[in-house]
């Protein structure tokens, strides 16, 4: 048995390390990362006692009312997102001792403060606890995007950006846990409680599903295209962990409201596959047509989203219809790809990150060279992210997307007519925005790392900390694909508070000669899968192709039989050398663009200037801060963006002096009246 | 000639005798205007009409419009060494992916110079070069450097070697417009509609081989007439034959005419406005699918042309389909023509008399002759040397200035475009190259 | 009235077989035309008379023999008293393609059941591309002998050049056959290839086509006709004997 003070202990540990790492961060950013790495380190240590033990331990802070203790604790649902946290900050604080050179101290002090704030949204066992977290976290970030590099005024609008909609998303959690509050009568509703069931379920779950949602950049919040905007904007580690990790709250918290209730409507389901399936779709198309660097994998973190909260619909569906099977899997399929996408996309957005700085630009079309010594090593390490998001197996997105797409094509066991039907059009819809994500992943892997042309000239080096940062991540990401198993067993852990038991038993066994724990069954009778097998027998594949060349090459030259190198075809003329001669990712993804006009709003023109003829072709993913919407939201956004330019002239001139600081305090305040107000109300 | 380009089409711009000369087409009334050349080119537009462009090695870059620039644009080269092209030609395409945005031909891969090569040989000589210009056209070069060397040289031609020629013409037009139908049921993936239109072709090939001797109408033409007439009993055979491949034309047309996939792949493709069609200079079944009223059979008739019926074949569509319906109206057409040619030919013989020129009046000026070949208005002006030998020659062949239509309609269109248009204006680079 | 739907499918069978008996029995004179068959000398042809009037050079009264790979089938000798058809309607020996001696042995055995063909034009008057073309139109149609055109020299075996070498096309040709994977052949089909033909004296001639790239198969013709450059690529992937029969 795990004593409770060795969890407790490790959890102050942590908190504390990263605690002193933003009070350090100001004076010495390389010494503050290194403690950011040792806390992290021990967050991986303190989330594998908790989930392997099952233990829960709470500890209470202080008594909020008569009702509820402000206070932190540790179950295995929380802990399972606090191991997926802690692996990414691991990676990000080793990353970050090189990247950080180019920028201030106050970079690494506040990355920190976000990492500690998300510990704090991850270990709170009440509502106030968790606002406090959330809040720090949303304040930790805006003036992390500000440290932003380029374009001054857009990095600030994408940063105003960002802190609007996150104090959006903080309105809407109120909301919903001002449901939870007086259908439970605590504030101490974190954490493993007992489920209820209360008229203001459908309120409590549409406004969780929004506020966390609206952080997560779902449909129809994706319209405004905020996260993108705002995590491009950032500097690549704090980009990466707003992505990966941030987003990866707000699945935490749709997930645990989830778990708090009880009596699931089916409509829950329906409203959970519909936006999870748009955001899929719609994320998965406008990452393909991105030409930024970074803007790319933030659209591509929609989509992800999106596939996660798809297998959430399923979950509540299968709950509804006491489908145990389905549900156990469903839920345990989100929580594995909330894993493995935590891990790619944060790899990608710090592999990203490195090649915008060498190549000066994070424009994708963009025909800058890069310094050789800079990249040497980085293609091979970032092929296995690249492969990962684009769901190749047996990398880590393979594992999940399949078992996400497996539960979906499972819809036919609903017991009505329409879950069935939409079960399966969402199928279709996910199982097409993974199809669009490997053009996705060619494009960027293709166009951002091994299409700039490499130069001898002296440049920027990784000093091993950016080459290690990526390739622990690589590792990570094999890791989670070969020994998936190993990971579906603490993710059944984490569900097991929701489910009651663990689920594990009933899907990881043996099949077909495949011995026992590798093959993950996805139903009863239904698919099966061995991650590990494949990955053996690719290897063997590799190595008997490798194998079979190496001995034609080592025999004599002989007819037919010797290497010959000639250059590359070129329609009989010689490779032009300069770039405007050359294909760039901007024409890879025009036929998108052209095709799907109506849904990217296309705009060609060509306008005669002199002898020059100047084209314009123009979609919204382009990086100009301007909101441009779809068609169907546009009016909604337009009216919304009158009232508020309205509101906020008015208080600017009557109320505000326009500082940044007295702006913030604002914030702040109207946070503490809110939670005021709640308490009188509900005391 | 502030009308040029509306009304009259420059034509062809060439030297004789030191002076230069323009040739004007008035498209009002279908007439041939020759002075002296009155107004300043544009180097460019000068150099294609010219058409002495570079030598041979050099290349001949046409550009239809301004530079392009924008977001994301590059250069796709395209040749000189593909497929889709089978000859030795190259195109630069402008484009920011999947969206042509120029084109810009790329000549002179295969010019063997024979303007040059023709100097001071005698014309009988000189047909050789003149007929393997363009292999697909022999018929159409032959003629009309033999009828521009006749009229020189002041020759009576009997009146069969005419129609004879005009027979080879009508087949050389046959084969061709077979040849466009089935590139562009080619393009648009209908093979079955493919295979039959080449098995049509292969047909008409082996009759030139059998009633003119070779299958591409090489060695027909002689100064003065013809290497060999149609006997009376050939005449019948080929009236036969020509109506059977007429009616079986007749019958892919009307498959084709039904089929709305390959429809579909043409309407609305690769459009040429009149004004530019006019502008540009364009000529032949290309101009003819943009409005323009010009076919020289008609406006610039040689014999046996003023005295049979030929219809001319507009269309107003300006796009691929027009130019494809202006074909095949013209292969309709020519089997009726031919049919009247065939029956109507007189028979006085194929070879003229000898010259009655004084050798020392033939250096003084040039004559000139326009024929309608399968893709065009075809020039050439010929100037004899005081011993009867071509002093100078010049060509403008249909394709030369058809390369500029055919890149402005290709604008704003998506590259699978491109075989469509390339194969509708019937271009081949041998004949702008020569 | 009901019309009978257009369907292209049922026209296609509808039309039977068109395609020629060659190679399993010899071509007819259809396919073989008259223009295609070399000069002849007759008892009573005056050589050197023959040599003044050949525009290219193919007639050497010395040597008294023709050069079928200048000739240009233009017949202005056959005042001089070469023939050129005996009237009889045969083709038997009236194919000309010839190898180089450069062929590799056991073409056979590489090449025999599968060969994949490109072409290049290096500055033609079109007529020999549309031959080559014509290989594939259901008279001749390639594709039943496992001969198949492919558009990247990557992919070919065999390298069919066309047309009368000109100096913008020297580059290209030789990029073209040095991209070609090993073991290859290169056919050269009509005069202008072979030797320059009518052009042998123009400027924009460069040199025979062999003098640029090792060439294994020569094909005769101004141009040849379809039947003639199928002989051509038969002899090259080791399907033909010299005499035209097939082995």
């Amino acid at each position: 048995m795990i004593p409770a003070y060795l969890i407790s202990g490790l959890l102050f540990g942590t908190l504390a390390l990263f605690g002193a790492g933003f009070a350090l961060g100001l004076f010495a950013k390389k010494a503050a990362y290194v403690l950011g790495g040792v806390g992290s380190a021990l967050g991986v240590a303190l989330s594998l006692i908790a989930l392997t033990s099952g233990r829960t331990v709470s500890i209470d802070l202080w008594l909020v009312n008569s009702t509820s203790h402000a206070q932190l604790q540790v179950s295995s649902l929380n802990a399972y997102f606090l191991l997926i946290s802690s692996l990414v900050w691991l990676g990000t604080c080793l990353y970050s001792v090189r990247y950080d050179d180019d920028y201030p101290n106050s970079l690494s002090s506040l990355l920190l403060l976000t990492i500690l704030s998300m510990v704090i949204v991850l270990v709170s066992g009440d509502a106030f606890t968790f606002l406090i977290g959330w809040e720090s976290m949303t304040i930790a970030s805006f003036f992390m995007i500000l440290e932003g590099k380029g374009d001054k005024e857009g990095v600030r609008n994408a940063a105003y950006l960002f802190l609007a909609f996150g104090e959006g998303s903080s309105v809407l959690i109120m909301l919903s846990f001002a449901g939870l509050f007086s259908a439970a009568g605590t504030f101490s509703f974190m954490g493993p409680a007992a489920r209820v069931v209360t008229p203001l379920g459908p309120w409590i779950f549409v406004t969780a599903l929004l506020g966390f949602g609206l952080k997560m950049g779902l449909a129809p919040f994706h319209m405004s295209e905020w996260l993108p905007i705002a995590h491009s904007s950032a500097p690549s580690n704090a980009s990466a962990l707003l992505s990966s990790t941030l987003t990866l709250m707000g699945v935490y918290g749709i997930i645990d409201v989830v778990s708090h209730l009880g009596g699931y409507q089916l409509w829950w389901g329906w409203l959970a596959l519909t936006v999870g399936g748009v955001s899929a779709l719609l994320g998965a198309l406008f990452s393909s047509v991105s030409e930024h660097s970074k803007g790319l994998p933030a659209y591509s973190t929609i989509e992800n989203n999106g596939m996660i909260v798809v297998a959430i619909g399923v979950y509540l569906i299968a709950t509804y219809y006491r489908l145990t099977f389905l549900a156990d899997f469903a839920l345990v399929a989100a929580l594995f790809h909330a894993f493995s996408h935590s891990v790619s996309k944060a790899s990608l957005f710090l592999l990203n990150g490195w090649m915008s700085k060498l190549r000066g630009t994070f424009d994708l079309t963009s025909a800058n060279p890069v310094p050789a010594g800079g990249v040497r090593g980085v293609g091979a390490i970032g092929i296995f992210t690249a492969l990962s998001l684009a769901a190749v197996p047996p990398l880590a997105g393979f594992v999940s997307e399949w078992m996400i797409l497996e539960a979906l094509f499972q819809s036919f066991r609903f017991g009505d007519l329409a879950s069935q039907i939409l079960g399966a059009l969402v199928g279709a819809v996910v199982a097409l925005a993974a199809g669009i994500m490997v053009v996705t992943m060619t494009k960027v892997y293709g166009f951002g790392i091994l299409w700039p042309k490499r130069i001898a000239a002296p440049g920027e080096k990784g000093g091993g900390y950016i080459e290690g940062g990526l390739a622990y991540f690589a590792a990570l990401i094999v890791a989670v694909g070969v020994a998936a198993p190993g990971v579906f067993y603490l993710a059944s852990q984490a569900a097991s508070r929701m489910l009651g038991a663990n689920p594990y038993g009933l899907f990881v066994t043996g099949l077909l000669g495949v011995p026992a724990p590798f093959v993950i069954l996805s139903g009863s009778p239904f698919g099966g899968f061995s991650p590990t097998f494949t990955a053996l027998a690719f290897l063997s594949i590799l190595m008997v192709t490798l194998a079979v060349a190496g001995a034609v090459r080592a025999r004599p030259p002989r007819f037919g039989l010797r290497v010959r190198r000639t250059p590359g075809w070129f329609a009989g003329a010689a490779l032009a050398d300069d770039s405007s001669a050359m294909y760039n990712s901007f024409g890879y993804s025009t036929p998108i663009r052209v095709m799907l006009r109506f849904l990217f709003r296309t705009k060609e023109s060509v306008v005669q200037v002199g002898p020059v003829q100047r084209t314009v072709i123009r979609s919204p993913e382009e990086y100009v801060v301007d909101l441009e919407v779809l068609d169907v939201f546009k009016k909604f956004y337009d009216v919304l963006a009158k009232w508020a330019l309205g509101l906020s002239a008015y208080t600017s001139r009557k109320v505000m002096p326009g500082k940044l600081g007295l702006y913030i305090v604002y914030i702040m305040a109207a946070l503490v009246f809110v939670l005021t107000y709640i308490l009188l109300t509900a005391g | 000639m502030e009308r040029l380009g509306e009304k009259m089409q420059l034509s062809s711009v060439f030297q004789a005798g030191g002076l230069n000369y323009a040739l004007i087409s008035d498209t009002e009334t279908n007439k041939t205007i020759i002075s002296e050349l009155p107004l300043t080119l544009s180097e460019e537009f000068g150099a294609l009409l010219r058409g002495s462009g570079a030598k041979p090695g050099s290349p001949l870059v046409l550009e239809a419009s301004g530079r392009v620039e924008g977001y994301g644009v590059f250069e796709f080269p395209y040749g000189p060494v593909s497929w889709g092209v089978p000859e030795a030609g190259a195109f630069s395409l402008m484009t920011y992916g999947e969206r042509v945005l120029k084109v810009v031909p790329r000549l002179n891969f295969k010019k063997r110079g024979i303007e040059r090569a023709v100097l001071g040989r005698t014309p009988e000589d000189a047909l050789l070069f003149v007929e393997r210009s363009a292999g697909n056209f022999s018929a159409a070069y032959s003629t009309c450097f033999a009828a521009a060397v006749e009229d020189s040289l002041g020759l009576e031609v009997p009146s069969e070697a005419r129609w004879t020629r005009a027979v080879a013409l009508e087949l050389e037009r046959i084969h061709n417009h077979l040849y466009v139908f089935g590139r562009l049921a080619e393009a648009a993936s209908q093979n079955i509609a493919a295979t039959q239109a080449h098995a049509l072709r292969e047909r008409v090939l082996r009759l030139n081989s059998r009633h003119f001797g070779h299958r591409y109408l090489f060695g027909i033409n002689s100064i003065g007439g013809v290497s060999r007439g149609l006997p009376k009993d050939e005449r019948r055979t080929l009236t036969t034959e020509v109506r059977l491949i007429g009616r079986e034309f007749s019958e892919l047309v009307q498959y084709f005419l039904s089929s709305r996939i390959f429809l579909d792949r043409l309407q609305g493709t690769a459009k040429l406005t009149r004004k530019d069609a006019l502008g540009l200079g364009t000529v032949g079944p290309s101009a003819r699918g943009s409005g323009v009223q010009w076919d020289d059979r008609l406006t610039f008739p040689l014999e046996p042309y003023e005295d049979i019926y030929v219809n001319l074949e507009t269309e107003d569509g300006e796009d691929t389909m027009a130019r494809t319906m202006v074909r095949v109206k013209e292969v309709e057409s020519s089997t009726i023509a031919l049919r009247e040619l065939l029956d109507r030919m007189p028979s006085d013989g194929t070879k003229s008399g000898p010259h009655r020129r004084r050798a020392d009046s033939l250096g003084a000026g040039f004559s000139f002759c326009r024929v309608e070949s399968p893709s065009g208005d075809l020039i050439q002006a010929v100037q004899l040397d005081g011993g009867g030998r071509v002093g100078s020659l010049h060509v403008r062949p249909p394709s030369l200035v058809n390369w500029l239509p055919f890149a402005r309609s290709l604008e704003g269109t998506v590259f699978t475009d491109f075989q469509f248009a390339f194969e509708s204006f019937g271009l081949s680079f041998a004949d702008s190259d020569r | 009235m009901w019309d009978m739907p257009k369907i292209w499918v049922f026209r296609g069978l509808k039309k039977g077989i068109l395609t020629t008996a060659y190679p399993k029995s010899q071509p007819t004179s259809e396919e073989v035309p008259t223009a295609s068959l070399p000069p002849r000398p007759t008892d009573a042809v005056d050589w050197s008379a023959g040599e003044r009037g050949c525009p290219t050079g193919a007639i050497d009264s010395g040597g008294k023999r023709v050069d079928l790979g200048r000739c240009v089938y233009c017949r202005l000798c056959s005042s001089a008293g070469f023939t050129f058809d005996d009237g009889s309607g045969s083709r038997a020996g009236a194919l000309q393609a010839g190898l180089t001696g450069r062929h590799a042995a056991g073409a056979r055995r590489i090449f025999g059941r599968s060969l994949h063909v490109m072409m290049i034009d290096v500055g033609s008057c079109n007529a020999c591309n549309l031959e080559v073309l014509n290989l594939s139109n259901p008279y001749y149609d390639l594709s039943r002998l496992g001969i198949a055109f492919t558009n990247s020299p990557k992919h070919a075996d065999a390298l069919i050049v066309v047309g009368a070498l000109n100096p913008a096309m020297v580059d290209a040709l030789k990029m073209t056959y040095e991209s070609m994977p090993e073991p290859k052949l290169v056919l050269s089909v009509g005069a202008c290839a072979i030797s320059g033909g009518i052009f042998r004296s123009a400027e924009g001639f460069v040199s025979p086509v062999g003098d640029a790239i090792p060439v294994d198969v020569v094909v005769p013709g101004c141009p040849p006709s379809p039947v003639q450059i199928l002989e051509g690529l038969l002899l090259a992937a080791g399907r033909l004997k010299e005499t035209g029969a097939m082995r």
